[in-house]
């Protein structure tokens, strides 16, 4: 055997062993590799520090070249602000209202959140993959699975967690898709999928409709909480088409989400939900982690506690 | 003594060297250069300097040097441990057939051999993630709406890159002396 063809075998089972160890560790596993664990809590913070660097800069060099923009964005913010709080103000009435409503039919919160704050320090930079990575890990009580939002709506679920980091899918990636429903008309026949939309990178596409669904332009629309991952009432986006699928049976909608998947600076890991609609046992928080307790439903137009932060849609 | 070590080309210090560099790269380009080109195309700075390393090592070095990048690739950002190790081998594995041909100080060889292994690495990776984990977008929409922008992008930034690799070896920073 001469060396050329040592090369080549040598290079084949190479080749072999790698994609057994795609298989393997791409299909079947559920946390990281004691090598990815130990690499990425030592260098999340590294991560974290240039990430704050970045921004920084980045918000530096925006201010500089974009100030007129800035300056008539911070005036018209002022003012929504302004309307903002008036309107919080209704809101906490039609809160106690709706909260004493519910305690005389006897029902509970559709929906209630246990929150984590987390930062984003990096984001796959290639375009196969929407990943980013969050500074909280299994540590911090975060397990594969859990949902990721925004104050905006969702975003995603925990891919893998490390020590003191984690991997977010977002809902724009490949892999992940979520079973949703048009919040105005909750009808059980108008649950479809939404997943990413490569093509139109800065959409979703909401797939699966009955041809007779009831959906129009404008619709927001909202995870359903069936599969047990996304708790029930998150906000994903509004609809700004609709049109029949590649085969004419059913139908399938252009989705523009909530959140800006390509600026994210700060998520809320959902370390705890009930998606219980009524009757039910409350579900006390019971991790000891830094929570915020966060109560919304109807797809984040209401909320019953005064301090919590709601998860309102658009 | 430094002589012997500096012909030694088997050492370890260049390759920690390499390591070291390629986390820097993996960082800044996932946590920087992500804030900076969202929404566009992140070039992948890692993959213009392992076929830079290729030219200047040789294509058995450049193999490790392949190995090495795509590893640690995979294990900050890949969806499986092997994914972008296989895809940057087999790049480097090529590169370095082409560097035999490829005269290594006039910058245009290296520039030209960057464009092409661009689109064979993005084919790489399309083939085994429609393999593993399926994905929607059409080959021939990715060719000219993903690949073709990328390799140009790489095309362009290899002539900033070289150099500094080229100028590197030429200064043996891979080799320190330890006196």
């Amino acid at each position: 055997m001469n060396q050329t063809t040592r090369k080549v075998i040598g290079l084949l089972g190479l080749v072999i062993v790698l994609l057994s160890m795609i298989y393997y560790t791409g299909v079947f596993r559920s946390h990281y590799t004691f090598a990815e664990d130990l690499l990425l809590t030592g260098l999340s913070p590294v991560q974290g520090f240039f990430s704050r660097i970045g921004r920084k800069t980045y918000c530096f060099f925006q201010g500089m070249f974009d100030y007129e923009r800035v300056l008539a964005e911070n005036e018209m913010l002022r003012e929504k602000i302004a309307e903002r709080d008036n309107l919080s103000y209704k809101l906490l009435e039609l809160q106690k209202e709706n909260h004493r409503l519910r305690e005389m039919l006897g029902f509970e919160s559709s929906v209630e959140y246990s929150l984590l704050p987390a930062e984003v320090i990096a984001r796959d930079p290639s375009y196969w993959f929407e990943t980013i990575t969050i500074n909280k890990g299994y540590d911090d009580g975060v397990k594969k699975d859990m949902a990721v939002v925004t104050s905006q709506g969702l975003v995603g679920s925990i891919y893998y967690a490390s020590k003191n980091s984690s991997q977010v899918l977002m809902l724009t990636d490949s892999r992940r898709a979520v079973s949703a429903l048009v919040q105005r008309s909750r009808e059980p026949g108008s649950i479809g999928i939404v997943e990413g939309y490569p093509e139109k990178s800065e959409f979703l596409r909401m797939v699966n409709l009955p041809p007779d669904a009831n959906i129009q332009k404008g619709d927001v629309i909202i995870s359903s909480g069936l599969g047990d991952v996304f708790p029930r009432g998150l906000v994903i986006g509004h609809v700004t088409e609709v049109e029949k699928d590649q085969y004419g049976l059913l139908q399938q909608a252009l989705v523009e989400p909530a959140v800006n998947f390509n600026r994210l600076e700060e998520v809320f890991i959902v370390i705890e939900y009930n998606n219980e609609i009524s009757g039910g046992p409350e579900d006390e928080p019971d991790n000891e982690t830094e929570v915020e307790t966060d109560e919304a439903e109807n797809g984040g137009e209401d909320g019953e506690d005064d301090e919590g932060e709601i998860l309102s849609g658009t | 003594m430094e002589g012997a070590y500096l012909n030694n080309k088997s050492h370890a210090v260049p390759y920690l060297i390499v390591i070291f560099i390629f986390i820097i790269i993996i960082v800044l380009q996932g946590s920087f250069l992500s804030l900076f080109l969202d929404g566009g195309i992140i070039p992948d700075l890692l993959l213009i300097a392992v076929i830079c390393l290729v030219f200047l090592w040789g294509e058995n070095r450049g193999l490790i040097v392949g190995l090495i990048a795509g590893l640690f690739q995979d294990l900050f950002f890949g969806p499986a441990i092997g994914f972008f190790t296989l895809s940057k081998m087999l790049v480097a594995i090529l590169a370095g057939a082409a560097s035999r041909e490829i005269y290594r100080d006039q910058i245009i060889g290296p520039m030209i051999t960057v464009f092409f292994a661009t689109f064979l690495h993005e084919i790489i990776v399309f083939f085994l993630s429609d393999f593993f984990w399926g994905i929607e977008t059409g080959f021939y929409y990715s060719l000219e709406k993903l690949f073709l922008p990328k390799a140009i992008y790489h095309f362009i930034l290899t002539l900033f890159l070289y150099p500094l690799f080229y100028r590197a070896e030429q200064k043996q920073f891979f080799y320190p002396s330890f006196k």
